[in-house]
């Protein structure tokens, strides 16, 4: 990474919301545009967090405050983002929830943070989650994906009926692509409920759903 | 400080400051990392028996600073409990310290163990966290029930009910639930020990699902528990608090579940260890229980065998036991399964860190909980030997066990060897250990003795001595 760069992300590994903000603007001043401080900066320095995390070499706090840092630095520079005509940062945006009559939340929560640190927008609805509201969320926040967890054996047929009420409906089937994941739910079992992806850890979620997204517009 | 405690913990759930969920779980990760620094706490890979007193109390102040800190979160109310430092104080000063579990011929006395106590543990087995069929759940309880150094039957999850799925808050959780109790009451019954203490039926989910088990002839009696789960991290709701009220007032155990992740909120050894303290504390505020289940484990690995899940087994075990009245029993979850020799050591390596840091025993979780079936009577007796092989062992020697056995099975963690499932370890109909799984344990029985651990000796002592 450039070495005008390092500041910034140092700020974001640190977690420090606002001399990550300070310095984003600083960057600005001196002509970098927002698209170059997401993804020369940002994206990279975000990238090795996550790499990071999945080799344990780092844990979930600094991933967590490394998100809040980088959504303090996004609110203020995606306005201008827009203002600039920009397009691309924005990799999606994904509805996410731990389905119905299951409380795990960690797991969920984590390929929340990690979607979010590598660009995507993301409306995670929390722990037992109804088929129909993750549904319905999805239409409403215009989601591009819809990631469900699901951790206990009971709840699995809860994950097949959300994904029934999209591909049985021709106005939402290839509105949404579906990835799901958690402790008994296997690729092949995903792939038999009709999900589109599967993963079984928060690091193989992002690089399923940026497979799933692939040429969308 | 009162007995319908309960009522209060309602009020102030629906009083206390309101918070966004994710700004409590991000209120606990920059609480954490000061309470570490301001204590002084240190992990240390190649100690992971500490015998280091002082650490181990300024552990305890730091899960006390933490709990007074950021309260407990209401998930219902989305609000939060909170507590003085001084309540909490005065409420786990009055736990008990001494429980009855069972009755009749069958009832065992768990009692406060001390640091390096030569207090025998009592010993809780059953598939802890596990799936099972409809099939060998009987089975499998029956031979952990069988067991003549198991005291207490914990239980497994089964997702059926005579074949249909089970549907929570439904009908068939209710019928899933009656048939789970059912099937523990018989295995202990079948043992010819019908007032074995059985520490729950997980089957069912739900408040209502849990009290559907409850029958003195055919399920759950008063001298059974329920678990009242924590969620992570310093989390509860109305489901779970409402389980309390009910079980109080027919006289059951209580027992608090908590499973702290090693990675997750608190960051790495010190910070969960600071969080895992914080819940034995919440547990005993909010629960009214009769014993903790002492359940951390990896947040990718679901296990607590590693370097700092012995580690955080070892200073909690020793920061709760040295500054609370409270019992504990682990849960050694393992990343190995069944009917390999790693599992064995992992399961060794537990006993010995919990047992000489003031822990009863729980029960092994083969492969995390997360594969099917993989649960057997035979390591419930390994892990009954080991830790009553370790009764007054001091915590230096401890740790010289600890890192041999660790060294056994560390290098295969990543990718470790899951096992088989019951029915291809044991004789299902005999209920005996097939001469496979029977030569893995006794290889590693001796290998175990050989380093100067008496597992054929140390029980009888324990039982002699009681």
């Amino acid at each position: 990474m450039d070495g005008k760069w390092q500041a910034l992300c140092r700020t974001i590994n640190e977690g420090n919301s606002e001399a990550g903000v300070a310095e984003a603007l600083r960057l600005l001043e001196t002509g970098e545009t927002p698209l170059a401080v997401f993804l020369e900066c940002v994206e990279p320095c975000l990238a090795d967090i996550g790499d990071r995390f999945a080799r344990l070499e780092t844990f979930l706090p600094e991933l967590m405050l490394a998100a809040d840092a980088v959504k303090a630095i996004q609110e203020e520079l995606l306005p201008r983002l827009q203002a600039d005509g920009s397009e691309g940062y924005g990799k999606g945006r994904v509805v996410i929830g731990t389905i119905f009559g299951d409380i795990h939340d960690i797991g969920k929560s984590i390929v929340s943070v990690l979607l979010q640190v590598n660009g995507y927008e993301v409306k995670d609805l929390g722990v037992n989650v109804p088929a129909k509201d993750l549904v319905q969320a999805a239409k409403d926040f215009d989601a591009d994906l819809i990631g469900i967890s699901g951790l206990m054996m009971p709840s699995l047929p809860y994950i097949r009926d959300a994904i029934a009420l999209v591909k049985e409906n021709p106005e939402l089937v290839d509105r949404f692509r579906i990835m799901v994941g958690g402790g008994p739910v296997t690729r092949e079992w995903a792939l038999q409920a009709g999900a589109d992806g599967y993963a079984d850890n928060a690091v193989g979620a992002v690089t399923e759903a940026a497979l799933l997204l692939e040429g969308r517009p | 400080m009162r007995t319908d405690w309960i009522a209060e913990i309602v009020d102030r759930s629906e009083t206390g400051p309101y918070m966004k969920e994710s700004d409590f779980d991000l209120m606990i990760v920059r609480t954490i990392p000061g309470l570490v620094k301001r204590y002084g706490l240190e992990f240390d890979s190649e100690v992971l028996v500490p015998s280091d007193d002082d650490m181990a109390d300024r552990l305890y102040q730091a899960g006390l600073d933490l709990l007074a800190t950021t309260g407990v979160y209401n998930q219902s109310t989305e609000r939060r409990i909170m507590l003085a430092r001084d309540e909490i104080e005065e409420i786990v000063a009055a736990a008990p310290s001494r429980v009855v579990l069972g009755t009749g011929k069958d009832a065992v006395v768990m009692q406060h163990r001390g640091i390096e106590s030569i207090r025998r543990c009592v010993v809780h087995s059953a598939p802890t966290g596990t799936p099972c069929t409809e099939e060998n759940h009987p089975l499998i309880l029956q031979s952990c029930a069988r067991e003549p150094l198991v005291d207490c039957l914990g239980s497994g999850s089964v997702a059926t009910y005579m074949g249909r799925r089970i549907i929570p808050r439904t009908p068939t959780e209710i019928l899933g639930a009656r048939q789970a109790a059912s099937v523990a009451r018989d295995a202990v019954s079948k043992a010819g020990r019908p007032g074995m203490h059985i520490n729950d039926v997980a089957t069912p989910i739900t408040a209502q699902g849990k009290m559907a088990a409850i029958d003195a002839e055919r399920g759950l009696r008063p001298s059974d528990a329920f678990l009242v789960a924590q969620m992570v991290e310093l989390k509860t709701d109305y489901d779970q608090l409402s389980r309390v009220p009910q079980m109080q007032s027919v006289g059951m155990h209580i027992v608090d579940l908590l499973t702290p992740l090693i990675g997750g909120m608190g960051g790495g050894a010190e910070g969960t260890a600071v969080v895992t303290v914080a819940e034995h504390l919440l547990g005993t505020v909010c629960y009214s229980p009769s014993y903790h289940i002492y359940g951390h484990m990896g947040l990718m690995s679901v296990n607590n065998t590693d370097r700092m899940g012995l580690w955080i087994y070892a200073l909690g075990g020793q920061a709760l036991t040295r500054n609370t009245p409270i019992l504990m029993i682990d849960a050694i979850y393992c990343r190995s399964g069944p009917g390999t020799t790693d599992l064995l050591w992992e399961v060794a390596a537990g006993s010995v860190a919990t047992t000489v840091s003031g822990l009863h025993q729980g029960g092994v979780g083969c492969t995390g909980g997360t594969d099917t079936d993989v649960y057997t009577g035979l390591e419930a007796r390994f892990n009954a030997q080991v830790c009553h092989a370790s009764l007054g062992m001091s915590r230096e020697d401890a740790n010289g066990y600890v890192l041999e056995f660790l060294n056994r099975y560390e290098d295969r963690l990543p990718d470790p060897d899951r096992g088989k499932p019951f029915p291809e370890l044991y004789d299902v109909d005999l209920l005996e250990p097939t001469e496979e799984w029977l030569d893995m344990y006794e290889r590693v029985a001796g290998e175990i003795t050989k380093l100067g651990l008496d597992i054929d000796g140390g029980w009888k002592q324990a039982l002699q001595a009681q």
